[in-house]
């Protein structure tokens, strides 16, 4: 047996050498001359608020050093310098932000460019395609945002709940040919949901590395979720508790679609903040007429049990709750999306949503074969699937904008 | 299947909370609308056109000025009537300040964009030494009449080499100069260029003289320029005014350098035109000439009234992006009282904003 000392030099002697090494290499650049050609600098637009008579830019430095700005410019039809202040600092620290306010008479409906530079001389620009006033964070103004949640993520979600009786009512045929409908649509949302967060994620500064917040987001929510129904299914089969299994996956259903929800919540909120979407009556339709699928997701495992009081039966007070689960979060979203935007946020809830849908198909397919039906692949569940994915596809059609 | 009693239950609070939901969202949603529109309203009322005379004043940030010994004077040497004319031109590669805060690596000769001021006399000989202390090869080429091996167009001149350029100065007029190496366009965009002014034999009646070079900056090398200026740096005499006088004759000599056209324009008085200065008479009485690539013209004018008035360029693009100057007109004791508006120097421009340095 070794000495304890001796593993924990063997620990710490890396470190150490590397800290000797990164001294050396700070003071004397380690014999490598690295001249920059020009300097590389990299402002990135984080939110721009339209008030009254000004726009305040927040921006943070995503470059390698610190940043002055020195100009700004505002275009128009052309760019024109305008006077501004910088809080708190015009010399931006890197990854630290900062407010640049420009006392700007800009006008309602208008498309303006922002141009700050810095004092190396190397423009950083923003288009606002159409211009807005930001909201203010009123009572008035957060009911709104909230009410926006309600009408794409709740008021959908109960909708299509309420095509539970008429689902109970089906055979076991098409018992088994809306289960695999729910696959469908969820499998769509998923990838819905990481096509959303890959396109986010581009447009994340380069530190924040948008890919990888995939990759963690993802990990999260399909090893967590995984872990948490392993951890439920042995506790309940401790107890002897027979039928909660199906209520156990609408939970997760409605759990998956629920951080979905926060995250297209997040998008939806921020882009109305941020004045990009100019016809925003059509695509809170669109979103209602998309999500009512969700709705039959939610509801699709408990199709099969007993609603109602008594032993083994799924109370329907469940429903509430699952509705709630699923679409409750929207509102968050879109709330904190209007008044805090955090792109890095929304790229994050995009991956946990998507990997929770996931989750839940694999959990979904893994009772199917567990269960009483005769096979997977049978042409009505085939034909379910795909019926999910048009059903998503063809509602997805209301939401192009 | 008959639907079972709790089933029933269920929709039915399902319903009457979507119905609550959705009267909510229509009694509560609507006052959103009121308060855009209110704010739709506001900018237009608080207008502030970026003037002077209103409540902010555009282009004075005293944290962001140039500092005086940074302004280009824009006096160029007086006439004289020594016979020989002899300047020294060093290309040296300097950080030039393009617009107050930014800096930018350029090509220079003698430190400055625009170059020094180049004067003579027609008929006087004219004797430039260029001494290239620069990164690659330059030369000097002068607008004018004079031999094929005074023109800078062969003779590149490399780095720590130089050239003297000599010729008799003729005709008289404003001329520019700049470097011809090729490629051109990017050593005259980088700063190499300036003007040359000469007098006629009998000379000019004298007046008080202004020298503006309009010139524009591509920073990003886009295409667009993004900044303008009168002698190499935006709004450098918007936060510098140049004082003038009531009845003081002033002689304006301007040349364009940038590939665009520009407008020279100046408020609340017309000038006397002569183009290319080649004249001894002006044909033409106007507030505003067209000057396209290299073209120049002489401007002669006189203030009657005091106060602030704007010099620019005409295309409102190049004026808002730096080719605005004022002039400080000042009167006598009598007219003084009259003007209305204050000069915008530090002491009397309102309402600063601080830079939050």
């Amino acid at each position: 047996m070794k000495s304890r000392p001796l593993i924990w030099l063997s620990f710490l002697a890396p470190l150490v050498l590397l800290v000797a090494l990164l001294v050396v290499f700070y003071r004397s650049s380690g014999g490598l001359r690295f001249q920059s050609p020009a300097p590389v600098e990299q402002v990135a637009f984080e939110r721009v608020v339209f008030l009254p008579d000004e726009i305040v830019a927040h921006v943070r430095n995503v470059g390698p050093k610190e940043v002055t700005l020195s100009q700004v410019q505002i275009g128009w039809l052309n760019r024109a310098s305008w006077e501004f202040t910088v809080e708190p600092s015009p010399t931006i620290p890197r990854l630290a932000t900062a407010r640049v306010r420009i006392p700007y008479p800009w006008t309602e409906g208008e498309p303006y460019e922002i141009v700050l530079f810095t004092a190396a001389g190397l423009p950083f620009s923003h288009k606002i395609e159409v211009a807005t006033a930001t909201p203010l964070f009123t009572a008035h103004s957060l009911w709104t945002f909230s009410m926006l949640g309600v009408y794409v993520g709740v008021i959908p979600v109960f909708l299509g709940i309420l095509w539970l009786p008429f689902l109970r009512n089906l055979g076991e045929r098409s018992y088994g040919f809306l289960i695999s409908l729910t696959i469908g649509l969820l499998v769509f949302l998923g990838v819905d949901a990481l096509h959303d967060g890959f396109e986010q994620a581009g447009e994340l500064p380069g530190p924040f590395q948008g890919v990888a917040l995939i990759l963690i987001g993802l990990s999260i929510s399909l090893l967590g979720l995984f872990t948490l129904t392993r951890y439920l299914e042995r506790r309940r089969a401790g107890i002897q508790q027979q039928g909660s299994s199906p209520l156990l996956l609408a939970y997760l259903v409605a759990f998956g679609i629920g951080v979905h929800n926060l995250g297209e919540g997040l998008a939806i909120g921020g882009a109305y903040a941020l004045g990009e979407i100019a016809t925003g009556a059509l695509l809170i339709v669109g979103f209602m007429i998309h999500n009512l699928t969700e709705g039959v997701a939610v509801v699709a495992p408990i199709v099969r049990s007993r609603l109602g009081k008594g032993e083994g039966a799924v109370s329907w007070l469940h429903l509430l709750w699952l509705g709630a689960l699923a679409g409750l979060p929207t509102i968050f979203g879109t709330s904190l999306g209007a008044f805090a935007p955090s792109p890095v946020l929304a790229v994050l809830f995009l991956a946990i949503g998507a990997g929770a849908v996931f989750q839940v198909v694999i959990e979904i397919i893994s009772q199917m074969k567990r269960g009483a039906a005769p096979a997977l692949l049978t042409p009505a569940n085939l034909a379910g699937f795909l019926a999910g994915l048009t059903v998503m596809y063809v509602t997805g059609l209301f939401l192009s904008v | 299947m008959i639907t079972p009693r709790a089933d029933r239950w269920a929709i039915l609070a399902l319903l009457l909370l979507i119905s609550l939901g959705a009267v909510a969202a229509w009694h509560w949603g609507r006052p959103s609308t009121s308060v855009r529109a209110a704010a739709q309203s506001h900018p237009m009322s608080h207008h502030r056109p970026p003037t002077l005379g209103s409540d902010t004043f555009q282009y004075v940030y005293p944290e962001r000025r140039l500092a005086s010994d940074q302004v280009y004077n824009p006096v160029p040497p007086p006439p004289t009537s020594q016979p020989v004319h002899e300047y020294e031109l060093v290309v040296q590669d300097v950080e030039h300040e393009v617009a107050p805060g930014i800096r930018v690596p350029s090509w220079t000769f003698n430190g400055s964009i625009p170059g020094p001021i180049i004067r003579g006399r027609e008929g006087d000989l004219m004797r430039i030494k260029l001494v290239n202390r620069g990164s690659v090869p330059h030369t000097i080429h002068f607008h004018g009449i004079h031999p094929a091996d005074m023109d800078g167009v062969f003779e590149m001149v490399p780095p720590g080499g130089s050239y003297t350029y000599e010729f008799v100065a003729r005709p008289y007029g404003v001329f520019p100069y700049h470097c011809h190496s090729m490629p051109a366009s990017q050593h005259i965009h980088n700063g190499l260029y300036g003007m040359m002014i000469i007098d006629p034999k009998q000379g000019r009646p004298p007046m008080k003289e202004l020298a503006m070079v309009m010139s524009a900056f591509d920073l990003d090398r886009d295409g667009d320029a993004d900044f303008y200026a009168w002698n190499g740096k935006a709004f450098q005499y918007a936060d510098h005014p140049i004082e003038l006088k009531t009845g003081e004759p002033v002689r304006m000599y301007v040349v364009n350098l940038f590939e665009e056209m520009m407008a020279p324009h100046i408020h609340g008085n017309m000038f006397d035109l002569i183009r290319s200065g080649t004249a001894l008479k002006s044909a033409e009485l106007t507030d505003v000439v067209s000057l396209g690539i290299a073209e120049r013209a002489i401007l002669e004018f006189k203030y009657d009234h005091p106060g602030p008035f704007m010099f620019q360029c005409h295309f409102s693009e190049h004026m808002e992006l730096g080719l605005m100057g004022w002039f400080v007109v000042n009167g006598d004791a009598k007219q003084k009282k009259a003007s209305a508006p204050s000069p915008p120097t530090a002491k009397t421009a309102p309402h600063h904003r601080g830079a939050g340095k």
